[in-house]
């Protein structure tokens, strides 16, 4: 066996190291050399080297607001999806029946759980449609018809420039917290029953249970959750492209790198710019997804 | 400190028709050892949960110190309890985790710091306060989940199987100290075990239940000595005692020929359940005879040698089947494997049970 373990090991990895290669690391390496050329599409682009970055750091408001935009996404779309997927989560599984001992989730949560799972089905295209509808910002709008029926002016969700990241950042909370219900669901069942046995009789009302023993105990997931989130938050494109005034508008007001990659390409042709642009993205993801799991690492709990 | 009552106390898992707990009827008093003991699924742990407030309670009362905690829940009952897997919160350093419930209950800094040290004394746990759970032994586990539960200074401490997860030689050595640990601080004490030894020698009263019902309470001693039906006669006792369901013939109960001799009240009280009647014998309440002496012919299998003494397990022919026999025998008269020796029970430590409704006669 010794003799012959790399040749084993070898043929097993040949394939899928192939396929990685060709399919993964060679598109970034790619992207990588386009972004230092002019490239527009057609003719063979010439070197200018830095050039592109140059100006994309020093001359590019779209990309500057984008990175706001991101920014703003960054924070907001973890903290209000978390919050709202752990409460959930805990009222789905151990909220209900604390009072007598056996730790169930409130009334009828199997039919919760079902239908906080839904919008993780949909397509982002479907939801683009769907909450047009919805924020229709005259009356025949979902939520602005009920406005104007109570005698209130209709609001813009979308085409007012200071609330129009806040709706889509809602639509994105509302999509992706079912996923997390579902991730912390499975967190919560993880912890052994007679832990929470324990602390009911140590004297934990729901508050303290929640505090003191759910959440350190769900550290793990939690960390999980938020670098999911907030690589989801670099990306947020296709949702703008979809729901979004101008794609990224009203005036820029929404919009995103992917969204500004998008429009430089396939617009402007202008791709090795809008390469510049993806190696920019793919330095800001990996860097905080090292950054928030060195941050939040803590000795992990065994049970 | 506190009585501990259960009056009529039922359980019914939905969906089921038999009771988990049959109208439990049990006073515990004040200080006192009481073990709840039988096979597994016969109610022990639920009746303790019953107690804890964790299980509903379908009928009848749970009182405690004589107030009524049937609809109580866990926290107003004033109980603490040491889990199988002692349920330690991993997150928890062993000081945080034994201070938990006093942090819960607003004590203060102080006073948490005084009792959590004692305790820590009493199991000697000093140079451990720091450690996660994780970091320690299962002996030492088991010692936190103690101390978790004395710093409570509660009312009723409950125990459910709290050193099934130790090794035999560890059990043995907390067994006693459980013990020894409940005389000091005098809290009356609920223990679930399924292990008749532990049962044995720490209750000062132990119950014994199968099938949701409580079968007989009373000193391990009286338990072992007047087994009230022949459950309890088999459950109580290693090796157990021979038990066997023989026909009733004039003048006693017959053996494949050989007669036991039986008084005639004896007899009687057995004829109310049929011509049969069960005969039971601990196998340390035997002689091994002579042949010539009547003895009870036992073809030896397996001889134990425990050392002082020795267990022979054997096989008898009693009306056409074969029965299987233990008795102990002293290092003199150890017989070998397939010799057949002749065992004659002593008769005044028979113990004869009605053959239908098993109750002892």
């Amino acid at each position: 066996m010794r003799h012959g373990k790399y040749p084993f090991v070898i043929g097993f990895l040949a394939a899928p190291v192939t396929i990685y290669v060709v399919f993964v690391i060679a598109p970034y390496a790619q992207a990588f050399y386009m972004a230092l050329t002019n490239w527009r599409g057609l003719s063979p682009g010439k070197f200018v080297g830095l050039e592109n970055f140059q100006r994309l750091f020093t001359n590019d408001d779209a990309f500057w607001k984008a990175l706001q935009h991101h920014g703003i996404l960054l924070l907001a779309l973890p903290l209000i999806t978390i919050i709202i997927a752990l409460f959930l989560a805990f009222m789905l599984n151990v909220g209900g029946g604390s009072q007598k001992g056996i730790m169930t989730g409130v009334w009828g949560s199997k039919f919760y759980r079902v239908v906080f799972f839904l919008p993780q089905v949909l397509a982002v295209a479907i939801l683009g449609v769907l909450f047009q509808a919805i924020y229709r910002p005259d009356g025949s709008g979902m939520i602005n018809s009920l406005i104007t029926k109570a005698g209130l002016e209709p609001i813009g969700f979308l085409i007012e420039p200071k609330i129009a990241l806040w709706s889509i950042i809602a639509v994105l909370v509302w999509q992706a917290v079912g996923f997390y219900v579902v991730l912390f669901s499975a967190g919560m069942s993880n912890i052994p029953k007679d832990i929470y046995e324990a602390a009911m009789l140590d004297g934990a009302t729901r508050m303290s249970m929640f505090f003191r023993v759910t959440l350190p105990l769900l550290w793990d997931t939690l960390q999980v959750a938020w670098v999911y989130l907030g690589i989801a938050a670099f990306d947020a494109f296709a949702i703008v492209q979809t729901l979004s005034v101008d794609q990224g508008g009203p005036d820029g007001s929404t919009t995103v790198i992917g969204m500004e990659i998008y429009r430089n390409a396939f617009t402007y042709s202008k791709y090795g710019y809008a390469s510049a642009m993806g190696v920019a993205l793919f330095f800001l993801t990996i860097t905080f997804a090292a950054l928030s799991l060195r941050v939040s690492r803590r000795e992990s709990v065994e049970m | 400190m506190a009585t501990v009552t259960y009056a009529k106390a039922s359980r019914v898992y939905p969906g089921t028709e038999r009771p988990a707990v049959n109208e439990l009827q049990l006073d515990i008093a004040d200080g006192e050892f009481l073990v709840l003991v039988g096979p597994s699924g016969c109610g022990k742990s639920t009746s303790l949960r019953m107690l804890a407030g964790l299980e509903d309670v379908d009928g009848g009362q749970i009182l405690i110190d004589g107030r009524d905690v049937t609809h109580l829940p866990p926290k107003a009952r004033d109980i603490a309890m040491v889990f199988q897997n002692y349920a330690l919160y991993p997150h928890m350093s062993v000081y945080e985790n034994m201070a938990f419930a006093l942090k819960l209950r607003k004590t203060s800094k102080a006073e948490i710091d005084r009792r959590v040290k004692e305790a820590a004394g009493l199991l000697q746990l000093e140079e451990y306060l720091s450690r996660k759970p994780k970091a320690l032994s299962g002996g030492q586990r088991q010692r936190v989940a103690m101390g978790r539960a004395i710093v409570r200074e509660p009312q009723v401490f409950l125990m459910d199987e709290p050193l099934s997860n130790l090794d035999a030689k560890l059990r043995v050595q907390t067994r006693s100290q459980i013990a020894s640990l409940q005389a000091k601080l005098g809290i009356t004490t609920v223990y679930v075990t399924h292990d008749q030894v532990e049962a044995m020698t720490m209750g000062h009263r132990v119950a014994v239940m199968l099938d949701g019902n409580l079968q007989q309470v009373d000193t391990p001693r009286a338990l072992y000595d007047t087994p009230k039906n022949v459950f309890v006669a088999g459950f109580m006792g290693s090796p157990a005692m021979n038990l066997k369901t023989v026909s009733l013939v004039d003048g006693g109960a017959d053996f494949a020929g050989i007669v036991l001799p039986l008084t005639r009240e004896q007899i009687e009280a057995a004829r109310t359940g049929g011509d049969k009647v069960t005969v039971g014998f601990r196998p340390e309440d035997t002689d091994i005879v002579a042949a010539s002496e009547g003895g009870l012919p036992i073809v030896v299998e397996l001889v134990e040698d425990l050392g002082s003494d020795a267990n022979v397990y054997g096989h008898a022919e009693i009306g056409g089947t074969s029965e299987r026999f233990v008795v102990r025998t002293d290092r003199r008269h150890m017989p070998n494997m397939g010799e057949t020796i002749y065992v004659k029970p002593r008769p005044d430590k028979i113990h004869l049970f009605n053959a239908q409704t098993t109750d002892r006669i």
